[in-house]
C-alpha cells in the first residue's frame, strides 16, 4: 500500500453511551448513517485511517484529499468498541492519541456535564493530547439545553480545547468541517521531544511472515 | 445484567481475556465481568505509582518522579518474538493496538557472573561461556538441531526425537554439564531438569523457538509492550467488545450458579442474576473448585540504574539455572525501563522470580537479587498457584491456571487455547476475524 507509510495520528471519540461517536465514526468512515439505536450501531467499528492533505501556500487549508502525497496527514479515527455502554473504556484506548473529541448531545445535558470525567481520563492517559468539543445532534430542535455560555465554561476551567464544534450525523452538518479542522491542528503541532524519544525504536508487529490479517482499506485517492 | 449469555467470562487477567476475544469472534454471546474497577487482574500494570505502594502498604516516597509515568506488572513476562502469544495478536488484530520494544539482553548466570547467552554459531564462537573445543561441539549440536526436521528422517544422523531423550542428544554431542545447563535453562527455557529424560522432540522445538525469535528482531528473543503488559488483556478485551462482548467492572460476582444436573446456569451478583450456558474465569472466583499446586514468589524491585555488567541495558532477562545456585527450579531476572514508559525517567524496574522450594522464600531469590547492584525500593509477594480440580467438560466451569513462574507467555497461551478447546469443542478459527467497518449488516 502506497501511503502505507504516512505515520497514522490517532484521533479518538470520547463521551457517553449513545450521544453519537459511532455515528461520527460512521459519518468519517464512509458518510453513512445508521438510526437504529441498538449495540449494532457501534458493533464492528475499530479505527479507520483517513487522508488529509495541506495545501501549502494558503491559510493551511486541509481536506479529505485527491491532491499529491505532498504534507499528507493521515488521520487515525477510533470509536471505543462501545466498552462505555456499562463499564469504563480501557486505559490503552488514550495511548498514543494525538487528539481527543469529547462528544455530547445537544438534547442531553447529563452527557455534557459528564464531559469533565471523560477529560480526566484522557488528561490521565494521553496528556499531551489535543482536546477538541463536539455537541452532536444539533438537528434535534432544543431549546438550549446545553447553553453557548455553558460549553465557554467549560472551555474556560479546563483551559485547553483546540476547537468547538457542533455537528449532525443524521444531515452530515458540519462533521468534514470538524476533522478538516482537527487535521490542521494536528498537523501543526509537534509532540514532545521526551514522548517522541521514548517512541523511538518501538514497533507494531507485522503480518510480514503470517498472511491472513488484513490491511486497513486506505481510502484516500491520491 | 438480566440477560442471557452464551459465556460469561469472569476476571479481565490476561487469559481471560483472550478468551473473551475467541468467544466473540466465534459469534458467541459474552458477558466479561471484573471485581476490580480496572482491567487486567494480576495482569494488570499497577499506575500511578502511589498505588502500588499503597498495595504494599509502603509509605509514598516522592523521589520517584511522577506517579504517573510508572506502569508496573505485577507478573513478569517477555513475549517471545516467534511464539504463540506474539501468533495470537497477528492472527485476531490485535497486534495493532500495541506497541513493542524488542528486549536488549539476553543473559544467562553462571559461576557467579553473568554472561551473555549464545543462540547462534556466531555467537556462540564469541562467548565466554565454553572453552574453545566446547565451543565447537555447542556450534555443530546448533546446526543439527536447526537442520533437523521431524517429517524428513534425511535430517535425523542417526538420531530420532520422538524416542531418545535429551540426555542422549546432549551426549551424542559430547556437550559438558555446564552447555547442557545453560542450553536447557536459558535457551529452551526449561524451569528444571525433568526435560533431560524426556524424548528430545520438545527440547529441540524449543530450542528453534528461540533462536527463529532472535532472528525475527535482533538483539533478544524477546519483546515488551510499551506502557507493561497490562496493554495486553486490554487489547484483547477490545477486541471482544469490538466483536459485541459486553464488559462491566467492579462488579461482585456473589455465587456461580448451577442447574439440578450440575451444570453452569448463570452468576449471582447481589440480587441480580445474569444466565448463560458456560462460565470461564480465573482461580480467584472459584477458591473451591481449585487446588493450590504450588508458590511463586515475585520481587518487584525499583533502581535507578542499569542491570551491572549488561552493557547499560535498557531492558534484559538474566536466568539462573537451577543447578547454579543449588535449586531445583530456575531463578528469573527481568528488567524494563523508562524507555518502555513503564517508569519516570532514569528508572528501571527489575522482577526476580522463582518457583518456592523452602519456608523462607526471601532468601531463594537472593542470588537474583545480588545481580541488581544497589536497590532503591523492594515490594516482594509470595502468591498461590492454583489449578482446576477437574476439567470443565461437566460442569461447563472452565477455569485457568495462576501463572506461572515461566518468564514468557508459551504456557499461558497453551493454557488459553486448551480452555478455548474444551471449551467450545473446536480449536480457534482465526479467519472468523475479520477488521471491517461493520456496515454490511
Ligand atoms: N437525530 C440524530 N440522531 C443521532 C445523531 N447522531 C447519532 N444519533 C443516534 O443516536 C443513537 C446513538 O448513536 P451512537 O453513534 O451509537 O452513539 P455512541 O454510543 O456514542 O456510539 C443512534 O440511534 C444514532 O442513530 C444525530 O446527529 N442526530
Ligand atoms: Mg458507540
Amino acid at each position: 500500500m502506497a501511503s502505507a507509510k504516512i505515520p497514522a495520528q490517532k484521533v479518538i471519540l470520547c463521551g457517553d453511551y449513545g450521544v453519537g461517536k459511532s455515528s461520527i465514526f460512521r459519518r468519517f468512515a464512509n458518510d453513512t448513517f445508521v438510526a437504529s439505536n441498538d449495540r449494532k450501531s457501534t458493533l464492528g467499528l475499530d479505527f479507520y485511517n483517513k487522508a488529509f492533505c495541506s495545501e501549502s501556500g494558503t491559510d493551511g487549508h486541509t481536506h479529505a484529499c485527491q491532491c499529491p502525497p505532498i504534507s499528507k496527514l493521515m488521520v487515525q479515527l477510533w470509536d471505543t468498541g462501545g466498552m462505555e455502554r456499562v463499564a469504563t473504556v480501557t486505559s490503552s484506548y488514550y495511548k498514543f492519541s494525538e487528539a481527543a473529541i469529547l462528544v455530547y448531545s445537544v438534547d442531553n445535558p447529563d452527557s455534557f456535564n459528564s464531559l469533565a470525567n471523560h477529560l480526566l481520563e484522557v488528561a490521565s492517559f494521553a496528556e499531551n493530547a489535543k482536546i477538541f468539543l463536539c455537541g452532536n445532534k444539533i438537528d434535534i430542535i432544543t431549546s438550549d439545553l446545553v447553553s453557548n455560555d455553558d460549553v465557554d465554561n467549560f472551555c474556560e476551567q479546563c483551559g485547553i480545547v483546540s476547537g468547538i464544534f457542533k455537528t449532525s450525523c443524521k444531515t452530515g452538518e458540519g462533521v468534514n468541517d470538524m476533522f478538516d479542522e482537527i487535521a490542521r491542528v494536528i498537523s501543526t503541532s509537534s509532540r514532545s521531544r521526551h514522548e517522541l524519544l521514548q517512541l523511538e525504536q518501538s514497533f507494531k508487529l507485522t503480518t510480514a511472515d503470517i498472511d491472513s490479517a488484513e490491511q486497513q482499506p486506505d481510502n484516500c485517492v491520491c | 445484567m438480566d440477560e442471557e449469555y452464551d459465556a460469561i467470562v469472569l476476571g479481565t487477567g490476561l487469559k481471560e481475556c483472550i478468551l473473551s476475544g475467541m468467544l466473540s469472534v466465534s459469534g458467541k454471546k459474552v458477558l466479561h465481568i471484573d471485581r476490580n474497577k480496572y482491567y487486567g487482574g494480576e495482569s494488570a500494570s499497577i499506575t500511578p505509582l502511589e498505588e502500588l505502594f499503597e498495595k504494599y502498604s509502603t509509605p509514598v516516597d516522592p523521589a520517584y518522579g511522577r506517579g504517573r509515568d510508572w506502569n508496573v506488572d505485577l507478573i513478569p513476562k517477555f513475549l517471545m518474538a516467534n511464539g504463540q502469544l506474539v501468533k495470537l495478536l497477528i492472527h485476531t488484530g490485535v497486534t495493532r493496538y500495541l506497541e513493542f520494544k524488542s528486549c536488549e539482553g539476553s543473559y544467562v548466570y553462571k559461576g557467579g557472573k553473568i554472561s551473555k547467552v549464545p543462540a547462534d554459531e556466531r555467537e556462540a564462537l564469541g562467548s565466554d561461556l565454553m572453552g574453545l573445543f566446547e565451543k565447537r561441539r555447542f556450534k555443530n549440536f546448533l546446526v543439527f538441531v536447526q537442520e533437523y526436521d521431524p517429517a524428513d528422517p534425511k535430517t535425523w544422523k542417526d538420531f530420532d526425537s520422538r524416542t531418545q531423550t535429551t540426555q542422549q542428544l546432549y551426549e551424542k554431542f559430547g556437550l559438558d554439564a555446564n552447555t547442557q545447563d545453560f542450553t536447557g535453562h536459558a535457551i529452551a527455557l526449561y524451569r528444571d531438569d525433568e526435560y533431560l529424560a524426556k524424548p528430545a522432540g520438545d527440547a529441540m522445538k524449543r530450542i528453534k523457538l528461540y533462536s527463529e525469535s532472535l532472528a525475527r528482531y535482533g538483539k533478544s528473543p524477546y519483546l515488551y509492550p510499551m506502557y507493561g503488559l497490562g496493554e495486553l488483556p486490554q487489547g484483547f478485551a477490545r477486541l471482544s467488545a469490538i466483536y459485541g462482548g459486553t464488559y462491566m467492572l467492579d462488579k461482585q460476582v456473589d455465587e456461580i450458579v448451577m442447574d439440578a444436573e450440575g451444570k453452569v446456569c448463570g452468576i449471582r451478583s447481589g440480587g441480580e442474576i445474569a444466565k448463560c450456558k458456560q462460565v470461564y474465569c480465573d482461580p480467584t472466583y472459584v477458591p473451591e473448585r481449585v487446588r493450590k499446586t504450588g508458590q511463586v514468589i515475585r520481587c518487584i524491585c525499583l533502581m535507578d540504574h542499569p542491570v551491572p555488567n549488561t552493557k547499560d541495558a535498557l531492558s534484559t532477562q538474566i536466568i539462573i539455572p537451577q543447578k547454579q545456585v543449588g535449586r531445583r527450579s530456575d531463578i528469573y531476572v527481568s528488567v524494563v525501563s523508562y524507555t518502555h514508559q513503564v517508569a519516570a525517567k532514569g528508572w528501571f524496574v527489575a522482577m526476580v522470580s522463582t518457583t518456592v522450594e523452602t519456608a523462607t522464600p526471601e532468601e531463594e531469590i537472593r542470588p537474583g537479587l545480588a545481580l541488581l547492584g544497589p536497590i532503591r525500593q523492594k515490594f516482594v509477594t509470595v502468591s498461590d498457584y492454583y489449578e482446576a480440580l477437574d476439567p470443565g467438560q461437566s460442569t461447563q466451569l472452565f477455569i485457568s491456571t495462576s501463572y506461572d513462574a515461566t518468564t514468557h507467555f508459551e504456557t499461558t497461551c497453551l493454557d488459553v487455547l486448551d480452555i478455548f478447546k474444551r471449551g467450545t469443542g473446536e480449536d480457534f478459527d482465526f479467519s472468523k476475524v475479520k477488521h471491517n467497518l461493520g456496515d454490511e449488516e
